[in-house]
């Protein structure tokens, strides 16, 4: 992250349009890029029996696109972190090289007059994620109305969850699409940044006050009211996702990342004690009252056992992981199928990792674990530089949906624990997913730019009394509840 | 071994080589940033200057270097010793944290001004702004840069 | 606790670190997972028969084909009437050897233990070479090319059929399987084909387990051996030194009729042609097939020096084999519990049990001059670009001399032509044929009839064929194993090459 030293500070949050080069950005796109050809012309020529770069049409836009991101930054004179972009976009180009690879018929759309198949359509969701980043990332200047409007953000969230409860279409099992019309979208993949917009406001709010007094129950000492009854409902919350929806992935992602911020906003160990036990404690529960989650931990402690009926999708990934070997099978040389069909059900979304896996080697799921982790670096090294606690604790918890999902689809593709439905960030196909985290990468990058409207003594001020308004109706709310 | 499987090979491993590449980039970028930071660390978070005292002392222009956590104070145990009429023994604490500086008084006699304004509770504050600890009036400003 | 105030809340940034260092944890927790799929399980994975890579190239043909030493097909795939490829198993008197590979029913046999060369995942050692693919077509079907020769295998199965047992036949000098035959099997090919195969396979697996005819005898089946054992302590007797070819015992004679007791236990003899008051050397115990003798060398020869040259011979373990094998015992794995067991298990009782295979390897040794070759029945590995990958023949263990192997194979040529070892041995001499055997009728006490067995080796001087067959309850052997391996050994003999 470049830093020019601290001229005149002034109010407004500067940015103006005073281009700034984003050299670091575009020598680390520069690498990408040639990557992605070196990828491209390999998939091309395993494909056509001969050395070609095939129609590289679709990864030219993907380039364009990248660069129009790029350029933009670069434009409004962005001062923010150089390596997020680059990162997005090699697995972005990893999805759209993937996605190239599988067959094109797996998903069809029409979109007016056209029809578009696989490929064509994550190049969709890729520029429409790329556009979200971007605008946001060069659009956000303040972020009072991320933070002190927190319950309004708290309510449409649970509207939302509420109407995916009620109206959602399952699946594979899982209650997870919402339909309106001809479009179809996962608002569960929404929802996890409204809940860590309203978690990060919540726990950076009065940070100093809410650490009062333990709450007794009997001989028990418990975290403080403030803190325990929204661990409670963050918890009662995970477990009405997995009965309702079965969607065990985003309540296990939704649980680990409130408990992390909230550890993170406290540091008291108890408090991280206490989430855990109750982790375990809802486990069993679910384990022991609900069959879809017995049938899960079954497949995950021994998927050859039932390798031709339920453990089959594990157990088809593990192999394809065993066929990858440490260099892989080649791009467009895994997958054996029948009949064109690769040998993985649900391969685009589900188990993307393990075609990676499989046709790039250990060598290549082992750079993009690398990839997530250059991501976390990135996102908690803008968190610790944040501003004030709020940008603190929401840069946070955006990473953490980013890498907490991404660690929890591999670990399951790879057998480590059961598996659960989610997609792997930026790689696996979907409309709902990329654009969320598109919503991500923007918001990453905005909270990254160091002159986020510096908080100075006038503006607090100010803000505070737009603040202390919301403030003081959402406490006699919570003096109402608790 | 026929040309078209030696060209795939090369392809494949050239394809994970870049991916790797890009990753040593990045790798070097982040080492860079962390030496950058470490650097910064060192460095003091911020000065108070002195602006006016009554009875003189501390002198006008005084530059006291803060540290992540300080006290004012007149009792010589301060981080930022104040020895003043008007001063309290331990008057006032100013912290900095993620990167906003909150100020609160510590039980004094004659309390704690921001601004003109008196602070009953931690008060955050920002370059520039005034502090008034019983007959000193101070101000809070960035370490000049090197 | 109250946080004080002017500590203010704890700073966010320690806290980031710890979250930043957990994250990297999780994640080389995940990168640990994914090497074991990918490094270390990759090879199991890569051949399990689940594994789609496997029945696509099984459907597209891409398997090898099992032939035999002379290239007759016993194991190939054919193009299916729906257009898939399928297994076939023209010569069913080579199961359970060959095995079978199904995708209901998993995989046996060499089907199953060559799966990945089959399929050219592996090369010849295994190794599935990881940057060995520098082919267009990374996996490239290999044919397995074995040692066995299918008309004596036929010739086997011929002569055991209507019995449960075993052959083992084998080329001493560079320790080449030629027979392999086990009694009953089945056929492979109804067990993949797909109208009759679970019916088939399950009959095969209702069958009670001594009659199982999925179990390969000879070299997973261990019985007691008998007097065919007393070989292997001659062995040890000549290869320790406490016992020679002149070696004799003044009280066997006496004790032929009394019994010889050791420790209260009465060892008894008599089934032998009446030696009279003549004390037997080596030569003369093996002729006429003397426990008492062996019981004293088996004494002389101590418990130790038993083990240890037993173990040469291979008891003790598994058998390292193409396919699966078990471990023949001395001493049924506890160590000698007293004098009266090692004495019994000296002439093959006690608690001594043996594969077929382990004993055709004591007459191979024997045959091939003491020195013991290891066995192995696939001969080459051929790809189908024409590249072959031998497996040479190896020495697996010396252990005896030429002069110790010579006096042995003289006394097991006694034994088969001798004026009092042909009453017992004599149906397996191959006429024309100097040859050397051993017999042995395994008591199993109660009311079972014993087992039948014979090994033996032709011709005695440069033998081509050593071979072990065994006749579950075959009563007294020179009714039922004897004849046979006459039999085979004249086929073997007899065959053009």
């Amino acid at each position: 992250m470049s830093t020019a030293p601290g001229a005149a500070t002034t109010v407004r949050s500067a940015g103006g349009r005073r281009p700034r080069l984003r050299r670091r950005e575009a020598t680390l796109l520069g690498a990408v890029a040639v990557a992605l050809t070196f990828g491209w012309i390999s998939l091309a020529s395993s494909q056509a029996g001969r050395a070609t770069i095939g129609d590289p049409t679709p990864l030219v836009i993907f380039f364009v696109l990248v660069g129009a991101a790029h350029l933009a930054l670069t434009w409004w004179g962005r001062r923010t972190d150089q390596i997020l972009l680059p990162a997005a976009a090699l697995l972005m180009g990893l999805s759209l090289l993937l996605m190239t690879r599988l067959p094109q018929d797996t998903v069809v759309q029409a979109i007016g007059p056209l029809r578009l198949r696989l490929a064509e359509l994550q190049l969709v969701w890729i520029a429409l994620s790329l556009a979200a980043a971007t605008l946001i990332a060069v659009g956000l200047r303040n972020d009072i109305w991320l933070r002190t409007y927190k319950y309004s953000w708290a309510a449409g969230g649970i509207v939302l969850l509420a109407l995916v409860f009620l109206f959602g279409e399952e699946t594979n099992g899982a209650r997870l699409t919402l339909r309106l019309g001809p479009l179809a979208g996962q608002p569960s993949e929404l929802l996890k940044i409204v809940l860590v917009v309203f978690v990060a406001a919540y726990l950076a709010d009065d940070r100093a006050l809410l650490a009062g007094r333990d709450t007794r129950l009997g001989p028990l000492r418990l975290p403080p009211l403030a803190y325990l009854l929204p661990l409670l409902a963050m918890w009662g919350i995970a477990l009405a996702i997995v009965v309702v929806q079965r969607d065990l992935g985003a309540a296990l992602l939704f649980y680990a990342v409130f408990l992390v911020l909230l550890w993170v906003a406290t540091q008291r160990h108890r408090d991280l004690v206490l989430g855990l036990l109750l982790f375990v404690v809802g486990a069993v529960i679910l384990d022991v009252l609900f069959p879809h989650v017995r049938e899960r931990v079954a497949i995950w402690l021994d998927p050859f056992a039932s390798a031709q009926g339920t453990g089959f999708q594990v157990v088809r990934g593990l192999f394809a992981l065993g066929r990858g070997g440490v260099l892989g099978t080649g791009l467009g040389a895994g997958l054996p199928g029948v009949g064109g069909a690769p040998s993985i059900p649900a391969v685009h979304t589900d188990f993307i990792f393990d075609a990676l896996g499989e046709e790039l080697g250990l060598a290549g799921a082992l750079a993009v674990l690398g990839v997530y982790l250059v991501i976390a670096e990135r996102g908690l090294r803008i968190a610790s530089a944040a501003g004030d606690d709020f940008r603190a604790l929401l840069a946070t918890g955006l990473t953490l949906v980013v890498v907490l999902q991404a660690a929890i689809i591999v670990a399951g593709n790879a057998k480590l624990i059961p598996l659960t439905g989610v997609t792997l960030p930026f790689v696996s196909y979907g409309g709902s997913s990329l654009l969320a985290n598109g919503i991500v990468l923007g918001l990453l990058l905005a909270l990254g730019e160091g002159r986020l409207g510096a908080p100075r003594a006038e503006t607090l001020t100010r803000r505070e009394r737009l603040g202390d308004a919301a403030h003081a109706l959402g406490d006699r709310v919570e003096r109402a509840i608790t | 071994m026929d040309a078209l499987a030696v060209t795939l090979w090369i392809l494949r491993l050239a394809f994970l080589a870049a991916i790797y590449l890009f990753l040593l980039l990045v790798v070097r970028a982040l080492r860079r940033d962390l030496r950058v930071s470490v650097e910064r660390a060192d460095r003091p978070l911020g000065r108070l200057i002195v602006l006016s005292a009554t009875g003189g002392t501390p002198a006008a222009g005084t530059a006291f270097p803060l540290a992540a956590a300080n006290t004012l104070g007149r009792d010589i145990n301060n981080s930022v010793v104040l020895d003043e009429d008007f001063v309290s023994a331990r008057h006032a604490a100013l912290s900095y944290r993620g990167r906003a500086w909150y100020v609160e008084d510590l039980g004094s006699t004659n309390g704690v001004w921001l601004n003109g304004g008196r602070i009953d509770t931690a008060a955050p504050l920002g370059w520039g702004d005034e502090l008034q600890v019983g007959g000193v009036r101070l101000r809070l400003e960035r370490q000049p840069s090197r | 606790m109250t946080t004080p105030l002017h500590g203010g809340p704890p700073r966010i940034a320690p806290a980031l670190l710890r979250v930043g260092l957990a994250l990297v944890v999780i994640y080389g927790a995940i990168g640990a997972g994914l090497a074991w799929w990918q490094v270390v399980e990759a090879e199991r994975l890569t051949v399990d028969p689940g594994n789609p890579l496997i029945a696509g190239a099984e459907q597209g043909g891409r398997r090898g084909s099992i032939v035999d030493a002379r290239g007759v097909v016993l194991v190939e795939s054919v193009l299916g009437g729906d257009g898939t490829y399928r297994r076939s198993y023209p010569h069913p008197e080579a199961e359970p050897l060959l095995g079978y590979i199904s995708p209901r029913f998993g995989s046996a046999g060499l089907e199953r233990a060559y799966a990945a060369q089959l399929l050219g995942v592996a090369d010849a050692t295994g190794d599935t070479g990881l940057l060995r693919k520098f082919r267009s077509e990374p996996f490239m079907a290999q044919d397995v090319r074995l040692s066995l020769d299918l008309r004596l295998q036929k010739a086997a199965m011929v002569l055991l059929r209507g019995h449960r047992g075993a052959i083992v036949a084998i080329e001493p000098s560079t320790g080449r399987i030629l027979a392999l035959a086990s009694s009953p099997s089945f056929d492979a090919d109804r067990i993949v084909e797909p109208g009759t195969g679970d019916t088939y396979f399950a009959a095969l697996l209702a069958r009670p387990s001594e009659e199982s005819a999925l179990l390969d005898r000879a070299t997973l089946g261990q019985y007691t051996p008998g007097s065919v054992l007393k070989m292997v302590t001659a062995v040890a007797g000549l290869g320790s030194g406490r016992v020679t070819a002149h070696t004799t015992f003044p009280d066997q004679p006496a004790e032929e009729d009394g019994g010889f007791l050791v420790n209260g236990y009465r060892v008894i003899d008599g089934h032998h042609a009446a030696t009279g008051a003549r004390a037997l050397d080596l030569v003369g115990a093996v002729e006429v097939s003397c426990n008492i003798w062996f019981a004293h060398a088996g004494l002389d020869v101590g418990a130790d020096q038993l083990l240890r040259w037993g173990a040469q011979l291979g008891f003790g373990d598994a058998i390292p084999f193409d396919v699966p094998t078990a471990a023949s015992s001395l001493d049924g794995g506890d160590g000698f519990v007293d004098d009266v067991e090692l004495a019994n298990a000296a002439y093959g009782q006690g608690q001594t049990t043996a594969t077929p295979l382990q004993m055709a390897l004591v007459a191979a040794t024997i045959a091939n001059g003491g020195t013991l070759m290891r066995p192995h029945v696939v001969d080459s590995l051929v790809d189908a670009a024409g590249h072959v990958t031998a497996m040479t023949p190896e020495v697996w263990r010396r252990i005896l001399d030429a002069g110790q192997a010579r006096v042995l194979e003289e006394a097991m040529r006694q034994a088969v032509e001798g004026p009092l070892g042909r009453h017992f041995a004599g149906g397996a001499k191959v006429p024309g044929v100097p040859t050397a055997g051993k017999s042995g009728t395994a008591q199993l006490g109660g009311d079972s009839e014993p087992h039948g067995w014979f090994i033996g080796f032709a011709p005695a001087e440069r033998p081509r064929i050593a071979i072990a067959v065994l006749i579950e309850h075959g009563g007294s052997s020179s009714a039922s194993a004897v004849p046979m391996a006459g039999s085979l050994m004249a086929t073997w003999l007899g065959l053009a090459p």
